[in-house]
């Protein structure tokens, strides 16, 4: 499959290349910070496909940063007494588990920057139709249903106003018009 | 897909562009696109330079990361470094912020223009010289309450537990033509019923021969002396690449980028301010969010969002409102992970979401960082976190009167609170600073008026101390923030400060 992250380095000079390691380290903190299901439904590689947009859709300082916030992240692991030594993606998950605890209890910048990359990777999960489905979150049919009441209980006074948007001369202009005349200028 | 007259967009650009023409405006936001639409009015010749897309209103869908990547600046992640940081949003697409607001409408409270007026020696913005703008802007965009078949339930129960409390509730202002109660404002209005410039001040520039580029970045106002000679940029190509340069010769420059890139912009340019203010006295009214659990559903995201506002502690300078997240919102500002997120979530249906805004002061700054860009940094006072804290604490105590089973507080580290007890008990504790999970929409006050050259950046009508030919129009002309959602305020100065440019065109020979 192909990978969920940008293919941004050929075109873009300034851009990192999150290659495969990057890849493995955010689909592992996928499956610790994401729902069970996450795993048990196979949604990881969509995950990583919607984190792979929102990533390009940053600037590239906060993508270089995001990137190595990731991989410390996971070489951060190493320093974690009960990890002996292994990285974030070389551990069981009761001691992953264990040290993402550590890391979110821990004050200041530390916790801060934990949170905020679980909140980022979080985010992609519930953005996946069938997640929200089964929360019971469906907008389209909403939306298509209260814009045919909308149109069906105003749609002429709203075509007026539409038109009216380009047009001169607008009840609201002149009025205003009238009131600023006075105000001078220099 | 509808595509107007006088726009171009950055895959029309194959080579350096080189314009011509009376007054650049620099963003098609509340400010930018106002004044632009005034201006060609008027008859002037003007350009509308856009940093990000076009994106008609047929292209909106409830998808909230594809808003995030296609409409907001850096993935709707701003930053203002603090203890603790803030996460801000800023629009970046063809009507700016106004394709992404909830639409509020508020006039500016008089007290603030008083203290304008008082305090920062601002000219002709008392309530009365004021009013023909709002009611022009209120006209224009079709400001009202809302129709009341499109109120959700969040908002009817939030309200219900305000007045069990007693507390005085109004029903929101919008700027909207008969909205339809999609809530899906935040990725752009499905409908075009929400009046943001996309759909009203940008059409109407365009209509009268502005001409529209989206997709160019403006890197730099030029000058020759003490004048503007115009501005120079460069092509956004997809995935942030940059494309061809173009340069624009004008006038008059007008910068409406926002509170952020606004001063980033001059500060780059190598504009100084001899008031030493530019980039300074930035306000963001921070907000913070209560996650409530009913025992019922409540389908939060079915009905227009903030509907009722808490004016109750207006004096206290916060304001309360129950605000519906989408999933990925919602899962993002929960403190919780894995198979606890997963059972939180599931309650989706059962959930409302309320916070309070709060008045703060100018305390954070934007400075420009060359080869990175915009740097913000904000210092939450004590006195504003008291206040924040205060608002939680309301906020939580209207859903409890509403019938919240239980709730989640936006502090790290503070448990599930199940009663009025509970929340007493958790709050008599210091909650720090740091713990506070804090977000804005509202940056202001980073090119403040006043007409002492040494206090203020701008004068009174947004026209920049000392260089001829460059006025601001966005919320940096704020010289202190407003209590209140912001955007008629800037539409109103915009068009107070456009009307004020026709007067004096000849200076400017536009």
């Amino acid at each position: 499959m192909r990978s969920g992250f940008p293919r941004l380095s050929a075109r873009n000079p300034g851009a990192p290349k999150p290659g495969a390691p990057a890849r493995a380290v955010v689909a592992r903190f996928a499956t610790l910070v994401c729902p069970p299901e996450v795993r048990t439904r196979q949604r990881t590689e969509r995950v990583l496909a919607e984190f792979g947009l929102l990533l390009a859709a940053l600037p590239p300082g906060a993508r270089r940063g995001l990137i190595a916030a990731f991989t410390a992240l996971d070489q951060g692991a190493r320093l974690y007494p009960r990890s002996a030594g292994r990285r974030l993606t070389r551990l069981g998950d009761a001691e992953a588990e264990a040290y993402l605890r550590f890391l979110l209890g821990r004050p200041g910048a530390l916790s801060d920057l934990t949170r905020k990359l679980t909140s980022a990777v979080v985010m992609c999960y519930y953005e996946l139709p069938d997640v929200q489905d089964e929360l019971g979150y469906r907008p389209q049919p909403y939306i298509e249903a209260v814009s045919q009441r909308r149109l069906a209980r105003y749609g002429a006074e709203i075509r007026r106003a539409e038109a009216a948007t380009v047009e001169d001369g607008t009840a609201a202009d002149s009025t205003a018009e009238d009131s600023t005349a006075e105000d001078g200028g220099e | 897909m509808t595509r107007p007259a006088g726009l171009t967009t950055g895959a029309d650009v194959t080579a350096g562009l080189r314009l011509d023409c009376g007054v650049v405006v620099v963003g098609s936001g509340a400010g930018g696109a106002t004044v632009a639409a005034e201006l060609a009015a008027a008859g002037a010749d003007v350009i509308i330079l856009e940093e990000g897309g076009y994106h008609p209103t047929e292209s909106f869908t409830a998808s909230n990361l594809r808003a995030l990547r296609t409409l907001y600046r850096d993935g709707g992640a701003g930053i203002a470094l603090g203890r603790p940081s803030v996460v801000f949003a800023e629009g970046r697409c063809v009507g700016g912020s106004t394709v992404v607001n909830g639409g509020m409408s508020w006039r500016t409270p008089p007290a603030v223009l008083a203290r304008w007026t008082a305090e920062h020696q601002v000219a002709g913005v008392d309530e009365a010289a004021m009013e023909p703008y709002f009611r022009r802007a209120e006209a224009r965009l079709h400001v009202g309450p809302q129709d009341p078949e499109t109120v959700g339930r969040d908002s009817t129960l939030f309200k219900a537990g305000a007045a069990a409390r007693g507390w005085a509730v109004v029903p929101n202002r919008r700027d909207q033509l008969h909205c339809a109660g999609t809530n899906n404002c935040v990725n752009g209005c499905p409908t075009g019923a929400k009046q943001s410039m996309l759909v009203t001040h940008i059409p109407r520039a365009l209509a009268r021969g502005a001409r529209l580029f989206a997709d160019c970045r403006v890197d730099r106002v030029t000058r020759d002396g003490g004048a503007v000679t115009g501005v120079t940029g460069h092509v956004v190509r997809p995935g942030g690449r940059p494309g061809p340069r173009f340069t624009a010769r004008a006038r008059a420059v007008v910068v409406a980028g926002g509170a952020v890139q606004t001063p980033a912009l001059l500060a780059r340019s190598g504009v100084r301010s001899a008031s030493g203010q530019l980039g300074h006295n930035l306000a963001l009214h921070p907000n913070a969010t209560v996650t409530a659990f009913f025992a019922a559903d409540v389908h939060g995201w079915q009905g227009v969002h903030q509907a009722f506002q808490v004016r109750e502690f207006t004096g206290e300078g916060i304001l309360l409102s129950a605000t519906n997240l989408t999933p990925p919102q919602l899962a993002a500002s929960l403190h919780v992970h894995g198979r606890e997120l997963g059972m939180l979530m599931a309650d989706y249906n059962r959930i409302v979401t309320a916070g309070c805004l709060v008045t703060d002061t100018g305390t954070g700054r934007v400075r420009h960082l060359p080869g990175i860009g915009p740097q913000v940094t904000y210092r939450l006072t004590g006195a504003t976190a008291a206040r924040v804290v205060r608002g939680v604490r309301l906020t939580a105590e209207a859903l409890f009167a509403a019938g919240a089973r239980r709730l989640l507080l936006p502090f790290a580290g503070t448990p599930g609170v199940r009663s009025p007890r509970d929340l007493h008990a958790v709050l008599a504790r210091p909650i720090p600073r740091r713990s506070m999970d804090l977000y804005s929409v509202h940056i202001m006050g980073t090119a403040r008026m006043s007409e002492d050259p040494r206090r203020g950046v701008v004068d009174s009508y947004g026209r920049f101390h000392g260089v001829s030919g460059l006025l601001v129009a966005d919320a940096s002309l704020f010289p202190t923030p407003l209590g209140i959602n912001p955007m008629e305020t800037v539409v109103a100065l915009a068009l107070r400060n456009a009307h004020h440019l026709v007067e004096n065109r000849r200076r400017y020979g536009i």
